[in-house]
């Protein structure tokens, strides 16, 4: 036989815990119905059953489930009229939905990083120019110290026409530029010194498709010419552009090298970002600490003969990076080619 | 260069570890690209085009030299002495090509080299072969001499001539490849056929072998060009070839012969017969420059102290002697004829300044002497570009500006070829661009690969038309003509969402009335084509890519592409410029009215905006479109478009009355230009 007073206990815990579940009106709707229906609600059953107690223990049993009953009552109240102050206004949106963001693009990386130069260089008084990608012999080669069978035109593979082309510049072109350097030969023979600019633009060489090499790429070209421009200009120039590029925690250095339109020449390396520049079991660097990132060096003579600047009055230096090898060391990206595959997946990593 | 350590030492006694060794010539301008320790530890340096000298080991120890101020010890030589020469007739017919060609008989016993000899040359990356060639190798490597040697016994009639080839002459080169010459080629011959390609690679039939008992070693001077020419024509690159198209030294050929006879007598494998022969008609004098003290702190923004300048020059084998002017201090420097780099007095400068140190040159910063120009227009016009297409929601693309032929032809014009490259890398890239929107199409269908449904591009970049280079913008939409949001009402991309973000960019360019002709291209599909113009100039085009040629590139052939592409150059020449003059705001209220009349299907909404503007009093502000509809209640072959109107004067508020009077005049010129019924 059961025992009443521990039935309405139990239904009490019961209760409670059912109405800790409970959240929101219709959930707590569905628990007074539950409890206090008066037909088949637990309550009324519990009442139901006293009929089988003793005679003389119904009285104060009846009071048990009656206090029980209002106990449950004025609970649920409280609690829904808890719930219906919780209640969003009328005409409420549900501010966790999405949005509808405007179909807004993005621009290439190459751009983000070729403006970001540009406007480093802005800023140090630079001209920024812009000219053919078809361009003759002379500008792409021999105005720059590089004769016909000159040994550093191996340097640059060169892609050629199969017949002329006329260029931007109205001139017959033979070839696809090897290095926007034709830009500045050109901009030197239509103005005097003084001379300070950077020629950014696409060039093209014969280099298979791998990892770090693509048969086109962005290339950023500087010059400065006046009466008084020093290789230590050069490197105070570039160690600043250097390192507001890349965080002025990067050391930079500062080697001898050889390219035939400038002489003395110079490579910039900046310690290598992979590993601090300690250059241990680091395959980004190639265990040096350091990482090649310009070229550059002092006018040559002959260049400055060639576009008929007086190379005695006239010093000047000229630097040359190239732009997706500065994105492969600044944001770490390991094949050149996704540069130009489009892929949104690719180009979405980077900012508006 | 594999510069082998130990050797470096027979010229120089560096105390320096191998890694210190490696990091200061590194410094100097020989970029290392591994250093391998180990018996013999190598320093593997890349040479610059410029220093053939330093494809040596002499040339890296006249560097080290100079570096820790060591004395540079010469190896063992052995000139033959003077006398009578072995009976071999030489003569060089071009001497051209050919400036200087030293040859002297040995007798020699070729087995295998010593070890010593063996070792070095591997660690150096050579195969050891025979005395003979493995001693032409170390001198070489060591002197950067390229010699070879010849069979005597091979060799017809006693005689050697240094000659161009006969057209289509005949050799078969030591690789074992039967070879056609060419008439620019110089070739070693005999009294009958070539025997060599002079400077590139011997001949088989004149080989040295293990029975050869007498060789002629040649040692010679060579053209630079003229090997460089060869190797190229004969797609064979030696270690010979490379050194002498970058140029040897024109005084070394001797010293080749008698460090060789040095290292052959040594290793007990042969003796020279006869003295040297020399031929060296014209002399080359060295070159001498004066290097002024001013001009290398001119250059280089720092004073180098007077004794640094013969303390680094003379142990790299320059000449220097006091310079005589009181006026100008500075040295005359006599050039050695091994450094062919160096032919002017910058030249001198670099040399001073790479051993000086370009890590202690301070960081200074160009005088500004005049205020900057401003930014290349075509800069801006392309930043403005990039920036109006992106708000239209295209991302930017960057693809190749050669593609293959046929993607190209249908974006050629009638009749015309693009431009092709001589020497393209494959057939991938085999033509010039004529416009940006095969690349960009491909780029599209790279996405859609990829399960993208949604795609925007454009590109600003170079293409290649009969006129030859220009500029121009290209965009390409397919998918959704919105971005797909749980609000639901998407809409694939139409004809119209393409021509909107053309007016955009019109817009932005200050452009503000282009108008649009329907037009036939081959790309596009037929009626969905239309070109923009800026008053008389045609921008560019627009319209959905024709079926046909999406399927091909690897779009879906049943779903509407859009793409539109214009002429930059016309674009930033059509733009408004800097003219901009802000009106004052209107004073009195407009009136504004709506009409609706049944028309023409045929007839374009542009010519009944024509008619209108034509037939409207100069109060008429604006008329634009706001409905257009066909079907049910309009007859076949009809459509009901519907205008609004806004009139507005601005001396007085209109009325009412001049308002309708101005929209009867309108209907009566509508219906009797295209026959419009209002409704």
């Amino acid at each position: 036989m059961t025992d009443p007073a521990r039935d309405i206990d139990a239904l009490r815990t019961q209760f409670a815990e059912e109405l800790a579940r409970a959240s929101g009106e219709p959930a707590l709707r569905a628990v007074r119905d539950r409890y206090l229906a008066r037909k088949g609600g637990l309550v009324s059953a519990l009442l139901r059953g006293l009929g089988a107690a003793p005679a003389e223990e119904r009285p104060r049993l009846g009071q048990l489930v009656n206090a029980l009953k209002q106990e449950i009552e004025t609970t649920l109240d409280a609690r829904a009229s808890e719930a219906a102050g919780a209640r969003p206004p009328t005409g409420a949106v549900d501010v966790t939905l999405p949005g509808r963001v405007p179909g807004t693009g993005h621009r290439h990386p190459l751009t983000l990083l070729r403006e970001r130069i540009e406007m480093i260089f802005s800023r140090m008084g630079f001209l920024v120019i812009e000219g053919p990608e078809l361009e003759d012999d002379y500008h792409n080669f021999e105005a720059l110290n590089m004769p016909p069978e000159h040994p550093a035109r191996d340097m640059q593979d060169t892609l050629y026409l199969a017949a002329p082309v006329r260029s931007l510049a109205g001139s017959a072109a033979t070839l696809l530029r090897t290095h926007t350097s034709g830009m500045q030969i050109r901009h030197m023979e239509t103005h005097p010194p003084p001379v300070r600019l950077i020629a950014p633009g696409r060039v093209y060489r014969r280099d298979n498709l791998d990892l770090t090499h693509t048969p086109m790429f962005t290339q950023v070209e500087g010059l400065v010419v006046g009466d008084h421009v020093t290789l230590a200009d050069l490197k105070g120039t570039l160690f600043t552009f250097v390192r507001e590029l890349f965080g002025e925690d990067r050391q930079v250095r500062f080697r001898p090298s050889f390219f035939p339109y400038t002489e003395p020449s110079a490579e910039v390396d900046i310690s290598c970002g992979a590993c601090g520049g300690t250059g241990i079991d680091c395959s980004m660097c190639k265990r040096t600490g350091w990482l090649e990132i310009l070229g550059s060096g002092m006018v040559h003579p002959a260049v400055f003969e060639a576009v008929g600047y007086d190379p005695e009055r006239y010093t000047g230096f000229a630097f040359g990076m190239g732009i997706e090898r500065v994105a492969l060391l600044k944001w770490g990206v390991e094949d050149i080619r996704l540069f130009y595959e489009n892929d949104f997946r690719f180009l979405e990593q980077f900012p508006l | 260069m594999k510069l082998v350590y130990p050797w470096l030492r027979d010229f120089v006694r560096v105390t320096e570890d191998v890694e210190t060794v490696a990091r200061e010539l590194g410094l100097r301008g020989f970029e290392v690209a591994s250093v391998e320790q180990g018996a013999h530890p190598v320093i593997d340096f890349e040479i610059t085009a410029n220093r053939p000298d330093c494809l040596s080991h002499l040339g890296l120890a006249r560097e080290a030299a100079a570096i820790w101020g060591l004395p540079l010890q010469m190896p063992g030589m052995a000139m033959p002495a003077p006398g009578p020469a072995e009976d071999l007739d030489v003569e060089i017919a071009d001497t051209d090509l050919c400036p200087r060609y030293c040859v002297q008989v040995f007798e020699v016993k070729n087995g295998p080299s010593p070890a010593f000899i063996r070792e070095r040359l591997e660690a150096a990356g050579i195969r050891a072969i025979s005395a003979v060639v493995d001693v032409t190798n170390y001198v070489m490597l060591e002197l950067g001499q390229p010699m070879h040697a010849f069979d005597l016994d091979r060799i017809e009639g006693r005689r050697l001539v240094i000659r161009r080839a006969v057209p289509g002459e005949p050799l078969r080169t030591l690789d074992g490849l039967e070879r056609a010459l060419e008439a620019d080629m110089l070739v070693i011959a005999d009294a009958s056929r070539a025997l060599a390609v002079g400077g590139v690679m011997g001949g088989k039939d004149s080989e040295t072998g293990p029975a050869t008992t007498r060789i002629a070693l040649e040692s010679a001077y060579f053209q630079p060009a003229s090997i460089r020419r060869t190797s190229k024509g004969l797609g064979l690159k030696t270690e010979a070839s490379s050194r002498f198209e970058r140029g040897t030294d024109v005084n070394a050929p001797p010293a080749g012969i008698a460090r060789a006879a040095a290292l052959l007598e040594r290793i007990g494998a042969g003796r020279p017969l006869g003295s040297l022969i020399d031929r060296y008609p014209s002399p080359t004098r060295p070159l001498q420059i004066r290097l002024r003290a001013a001009r290398i702190a001119r250059v280089l923004g720092q004073e180098v102290p007077p004794a640094d300048v013969p303390r680094i020059l003379a142990p790299l084998g320059f000449l220097v002697a006091e310079g005589r002017d009181a006026d100008e201090p500075g040295w005359l420097i006599t050039v050695p004829t091994f450094r062919v780099d160096v032919l002017r007095e910058v030249d001198l400068v670099e040399e001073v300044a790479r051993h000086f140190g370009f890590d202690r040159l301070p960081s200074t910063f160009p005088v500004l002497s005049a205020p900057q120009a401003p930014l290349d227009p075509r800069i801006l016009r392309d930043r403005l570009l990039r920036q109006l297409l992106t708000t239209a929601g295209f991302s930017e693309s960057m693809t190749f500006a050669f593609i293959e032929r046929e993607a190209a032809m249908p974006f050629t014009e009638p009749g015309g070829q693009p431009p092709a490259i001589a020497n393209p890398l494959s057939e991938k890239f085999a033509v010039l661009r004529p416009s940006l929107l095969p690349g960009l199409i491909d780029s599209c269908a790279h996405n859609r690969r990829r399960g993208r449904k949604d795609v925007q591009l454009f590109e600003t970049g170079s293409r290649y038309t009969s006129a030859g280079e220009g500029r121009a913008a290209a965009f390409c939409w397919l998918g959704s003509a919105v971005p797909p949001h749980w609000s639901g009402s998407g809409r694939l991309v139409d004809f119209f969402d393409m021509k909107g973000a053309l007016e955009l960019v019109c817009a932005g360019f200050g452009v503000h009335d282009p108008h649009f002709a329907a037009v036939d291209r081959a790309y596009l599909a037929p009626g969905r084509a239309a070109e923009v113009f800026a008053g008389d100039v045609r921008l560019g085009v627009l319209g959905q890519l024709a079926p046909v040629l999406a399927e091909a590139r690897g779009l879906p052939a049943g779903e509407e592409i859009y793409v539109a592409e214009l002429d930059t150059e016309l674009l930033g020449r059509a733009a408004a410029g800097d003219t901009l003059r802000a009106e004052s705001l209107p004073r009195f209220p407009a009136i504004v009215r709506d009409v609706s009349v049944l028309v023409d299907e045929a007839l374009p909404a542009a010519a009944v905006r024509g008619t209108i503007r034509a037939a409207a009093p100069s109060t008429l502000a604006s008329v634009v479109e706001f409905d257009r509809y066909q079907g049910k209640g309009i007859p076949d072959g009809r459509i009901s478009l519907s205008l609004r109107l806004t009139f507005r004067s601005a001396e007085r508020t209109m009325t009412d009355d001049e308002a309708q009077d101005a929209m009867d005049r309108i209907v009566a010129a509508l219906a009797r230009e295209h026959a419009a019924e209002q409704r």
